[in-house]
C-alpha cells in the first residue's frame, strides 16, 4: 500500500513537473500569460511560507513570543539588506533555533 | 578539432560545476528539511526503505511532508492524491515559465531536468530569460539539490531511530526561511510586492480556516494581483520570456 502510494505519487508529481516541457502539447504563451507566470515563483513561496510563520501550531500566533514570526521578520530583514540566500538561512535559523528551544515546553507545531 | 572538442566539454563542465555552486546555498538550506521527511516517514509506521524510496522517486518537499502527516493519520489513497496534486499543482506553472528555456531539448533532457524541477530549481534557473539558460548549468543544480535532499532523508532516517519526536524542533523553519531569502531580494516591483502580499494574506486566511486548496488558491490570487497592480500602477510589461511560444 505504501509502495503503491509513492508509485502514484511519483506519477502525480512528475507529470505535473513535466507536462508543459512537452513540446508536442500545443500551448501558446501570449505575453499576458508570461506576465501572469512571473509571479508564479514569489506568489507560491510566499504561500507555502507564509503559514509555516503565521500558524505554527495551526493557530494564528502574532505574539512576540512566536519564534517563528520573529525570526521570519529577522530573515526579511537580513534577506532585503544582503540579498544573500546562504547568509539569511543560517543566520536566521540559528536565532530560530535558540528561541525555539527556549520555548520548548511548546507542542510540536504541525506541519503547513 | 579535437581541442574544439576538448574546450567544449570543458565548458560543460565549468556550467556544471557554477551550476553546482550556484544551488549550494539552496541544498544546505534544504537540509533541516530533508532530516524532517526522514524522521517523520518512521513516525509514520514507513520503513526506512519506504521513506528514502519516497525522496529517491518524488523528490518533492512539501508533497512528502504533507502526505506523511496523512499516512500517519491513516488517510485514504484518493485523498492522499487529490492533495498530492493540489500541493505539486504549482509546477503546472513552472513547466509554463519553462518551456521557453527547455522545450528545445532533447527528450532525455527534458525528462531528466523536469523531474529535477523543484521550487529551488525554478528559483535558481526560471528567474533567467531563456537565452541564459544552460541546460549544464540547471543539471548541476538540480543534481545537488537531489543529493542533498537525499543524503538529509538517509540522515533523517537514521537519526529519527534514535531521537523521537525530531518533528518538535520546528525543522519546518528552514523552508520558511530558505524562501524569504529567495523571494524578498526579487521584489523590485509594487507589483511583485502586492503579489507577494496577497498571497500571504490569502495564505495565511486560508491556513485559519483549513480549507485544504489553500496553496493553490492564495498562489493564485497572488499572481493575479500581481498583474492587476502591474496595470494600475501602469509598470512597463517587461516579462524576460516575453514573445516565447510554440
Amino acid at each position: 500500500m505504501i509502495w503503491l502510494t509513492i508509485i502514484l505519487m511519483t506519477l502525480v508529481v512528475f507529470i505535473s513537473r513535466y507536462l508543459f516541457l512537452e513540446p508536442r502539447l500545443p500551448l501558446r504563451l501570449g505575453p499576458r500569460t508570461t506576465q501572469f507566470l512571473s509571479y508564479a515563483a514569489p506568489a507560491i513561496l510566499t504561500a507555502i511560507a507564509a503559514p509555516i510563520v503565521f500558524l505554527p501550531e495551526g493557530e494564528l500566533a502574532l505574539q512576540v513570543s512566536n519564534p517563528y514570526l520573529i525570526s521570519a521578520i529577522l530573515a526579511i530583514g537580513l534577506a532585503y539588506l544582503t540579498r544573500h540566500v546562504l547568509f539569511t538561512t543560517v543566520v536566521s535559523m540559528g536565532v530560530f533555533f535558540v528561541l525555539h528551544s527556549w520555548g520548548a515546553h511548546t507542542v510540536g507545531p504541525q506541519l503547513f | 578539432m579535437s581541442s574544439q572538442v576538448l574546450t567544449q566539454q570543458d565548458y560543460r563542465f565549468s556550467a556544471f560545476m557554477l551550476g553546482l555552486r550556484a544551488a549550494l546555498p539552496l541544498t544546505l538550506a534544504i537540509i533541516p528539511w530533508g532530516l524532517l521527511a526522514g524522521s517523520f516517514a518512521l513516525e509514520s509506521g514507513l520503513t526506512g526503505l519506504e521513506g528514502q524510496a519516497m525522496s529517491i522517486f518524488v523528490f518533492a518537499g512539501a508533497v512528502q511532508l504533507v502526505v506523511l502527516g496523512m499516512i500517519g493519520s491513516k488517510a485514504g489513497l484518493g485523498a492522499i492524491l487529490i492533495i498530492t496534486l493540489l500541493i505539486t499543482s504549482r509546477h503546472f506553472l513552472y513547466g509554463m515559465s519553462m518551456r521557453g528555456h527547455m522545450q528545445q531539448l532533447p527528450l532525455r533532457w527534458r525528462l531528466i531536468l523536469g523531474f529535477l524541477l523543484t521550487d529551488e530549481l525554478f528559483a535558481l534557473t526560471g528567474t533567467k530569460p531563456p537565452e541564459q539558460f544552460n541546460r549544464w548549468h540547471a543539471l548541476g543544480g538540480g543534481l545537488s539539490l537531489y543529493l542533498g535532499w537525499n543524503m538529509a532523508t538517509a540522515a533523517g532516517i537514521i537519526a529519527g531511530q534514535q531521537i523521537p519526536n525530531m518533528d518538535a524542533l520546528g525543522l519546518e523553519f528552514a523552508v520558511a526561511a530558505t524562501f524569504i531569502a529567495l523571494v524578498v531580494p526579487g521584489i523590485q516591483k509594487i507589483s511583485t510586492l502586492c503579489a507577494v502580499i496577497t498571497a500571504l494574506l490569502t495564505s495565511v486566511t486560508c491556513e485559519l480556516y483549513q480549507i485544504e486548496a489553500g496553496l493553490l488558491i492564495a498562489s493564485v490570487l497572488g499572481m493575479l494581483a500581481g498583474v492587476l497592480s502591474a496595470r494600475l500602477f501602469s509598470e512597463p510589461a517587461a516579462p524576460h520570456n516575453e514573445g516565447q511560444s510554440t
